[in-house]
């Protein structure tokens, strides 16, 4: 594939649907106006460009659809997001990409995979989910930790707990803490993600591990992962930087020398260790 | 070596033929007594021959402090601007300069090439000049030329050697020829630059002095104000910007300088700061510039003008780590 122009014309899509998740998170699904599939890798990821707002950049948040379907799960943050959560269904977008590298899915096949998301970054990991699913008997297990701030902001919780059901998935949720309403959350722990990994032991050489979430997550979260036996060449982030250009050349993003939008954004934990800033 | 001489007075009627390859701008003085890159209508009346350095340098002709890339509208979506570049003659670059441009010719025409600078660069017909060095230059080479120079003009007693680097050159030279003379004059001798050859060590070494007491006394004074980066003929950074119109039907996307010594740089959404204090902005200043981001890692991107050296209000030279590092090493 060669590589994307720098200024090139976004792809025409429109909203088809929009399911509210949370009081401030929708998921929206796009129809590109052509109708063709949108082909790209879990942890890839696009711009979006709102008309009238800009762009901003989202990783898709399911797998490439042979119709031309897309869904970006997306918080009401900024400038763009804003006018995005204004949008109505038929509203015109449109989208550049597929941009970055995505995970390295072929690397995970025999292992022992575990899925880290932290609030809004289960949105590319459950692209990674679902791929993983569909090609369940490539890899050995799948596990998905996953922790949001409470249980109102938890999310797709009654997707994973059902495909938890059917038995291909281990799933453990957990919350930094109940809500003021004090109802009970069952099958949910209580407590910062990194608690969901204490004692866990996994073999080095047949484990790999995918984290996806807010900056603090990764600093909190990759000594346990490195006790528990997940070698750092196997630990797999995706990391957010303000990429504006996404192809590596508005220099927003940089990691040391490396660029988030066009190197990354998934990134080996062992490539980054030693860079200054880059957790 | 027999070359092409252009005498002091046929300047004037040479500055006239080049206006057939597009409207005359070179080095001039506002009213208000900056140096600056603009318009020469009045041939010779005007042009600095002997300036020392732009404020501003000849990158605003490339990627124009704001420019339009995208325009909207609800029945055509989004479209690439169309219209034709203007065809410009940049009369006296310095080496420097020039060197300037042929790091964004590597930045913005490289793997990931960009259509809106390839049409502002082709309209342009580089014409050079050689330069005396002041206390604030170091470049690798004042007097020659670089290897991006359509023509190049090098100063000697009377006039001016000229020489061409490109083939556009060589068929303007032939055009010119009425008005040069053949002489035999030797081109003065090369110039040494000793900081030229510090900063390519340290592109290639990738060193970053982390333990200088110079970044805390530098973030200590700095102000912020970005004066370095606007200033620097290869920073090249973008923000890019879109403005919706009232009646919600059209809508422009803009590219605009943007500037790593500013805090909002490094944010992203939702409020986080990867770049939160001043001395980790210099770190990204300094990678970028001596020791180069992504495909262009390696190759420094400091072309020795001295622009940032002389405007920085609270005297920051960046110079001084290399300094530094060679008492470290004595």
């Amino acid at each position: 594939m060669s590589a994307p122009e720098l200024n090139s014309v976004p792809i025409p899509a429109r909203i088809q649907t929009i399911r509210q998740l949370t009081a401030d998170t929708s998921l929206f699904r796009l129809q590109l106006d052509d109708d063709k599939a949108f082909p790209f890798i879990p942890g890839q990821f696009i711009q979006l460009s709102v008309p009238g707002g800009g762009e901003v950049p989202i990783s898709p948040a399911d797998l490439p659809a042979e119709d031309g379907t897309m869904e970006l799960c997306v918080r009401r943050f900024g400038h763009v997001t804003s006018l995005l959560h204004q949008s109505r269904v038929g509203d015109r977008l449109g989208i550049r990409g597929p941009l970055g590298n995505g995970f390295p899915v072929d690397e995970m096949a025999g292992k022992d995979v575990l899925l880290l998301a932290g609030g809004l970054g289960i949105a590319p990991l459950r692209s990674l989910l679902f791929h993983l699913l569909r090609h369940r008997s490539d890899i050995r297990s799948l596990t998905l930790m996953y922790g949001a701030r409470e249980p109102a902001v938890m999310l797709f919780k009654d997707e994973l707990l059902d495909l938890a059901a059917t038995g291909s998935l281990r799933l453990l949720l957990t919350v930094d803490f109940l809500s003021d309403t004090g109802q009970e959350e069952p099958a949910c722990n209580v407590g910062l993600l990194p608690t969901l990994l204490k004692g866990v032991r996994l073999e080095s050489s047949l484990s790999c591990a995918a984290v996806c979430g807010p900056p603090a997550l990764y600093r909190c979260t990759i000594d346990e992962l490195l006790q528990a036996g997940v070698a750092g060449d196997d630990i797999y982030l995706s990391l957010e930087r303000r990429m504006k250009c996404g192809v590596g050349i508005c220099c927003h993003c940089a990691i040391g020398q490396l660029f988030c939008c066009c190197d990354g954004p998934v990134f080996r934990y062992r490539d980054i260790k030693d860079i200054p800033g880059a957790l | 070596m027999e070359q092409h001489f252009l005498a002091d007075n046929a300047l004037g009627q040479f500055l006239d033929c080049l206006t057939q390859y597009g409207a005359l701008h070179g080095p001039t003085r506002t009213s208000d007594g900056v140096d600056v890159f603009g318009p020469i209508q009045a041939g010779i009346e005007g042009l600095l021959l002997d300036y020392r350095r732009t404020l501003i340098p000849p990158k605003k002709y490339l990627i124009p402090p704001r420019q339009t890339i995208l325009n909207y509208a609800t029945a055509t979506g989004y479209t690439l601007p169309t219209g034709p570049a203007p065809q410009l003659v940049l009369f006296g670059v310095h080496p420097c300069d020039l060197q300037g441009i042929d790091y964004l010719d590597r930045v913005f025409m490289g793997d990931r090439p960009d259509q809106l600078y390839r049409r502002y660069r082709d309209a342009i017909t580089l014409v050079g000049l050689s330069c005396e060095p002041d206390a604030f230059c170091f470049c690798a080479s004042p007097v020659k030329a670089p290897h991006n120079a359509d023509l190049f003009l090098q100063r000697i007693e009377h006039g001016f050697l000229v020489s061409t680097e490109t083939s556009k050159g060589k068929r303007m030279l032939a055009g010119l020829e009425p008005l040069l003379t053949k002489t035999e004059a030797a081109p003065p001798p090369p110039v040494e630059s000793r900081m030229m050859s510090r900063l390519n060590d340290v592109a290639v070494t990738g060193r970053t002095f982390p333990d200088s007491p110079l970044w805390e006394s530098f973030a200590a004074r700095c102000l912020s104000c970005g004066a370095c980066s606007v200033c620097c003929p290869t920073c090249y950074c973008f923000d890019v910007l879109e403005n919706g119109a009232l009646d919600e039907m059209t809508a422009d996307r803009l590219r605009e300088w943007d500037n790593c010594l500013f805090r909002a740089h490094g944010e992203v959404a939702g409020g986080h700061n990867f770049r939160p204090t001043r001395r980790e902005r210099f770190h990204y200043r300094y990678l970028h510039k001596y020791l180069g981001f992504g495909a262009l890692a390696g190759v420094p991107a400091c072309v020795g003008c001295g622009r940032c050296r002389e405007v920085c209000p609270v005297a920051i030279d960046l110079t001084e780590l290399f300094a530094e590092g060679d008492d470290v090493c004595a």
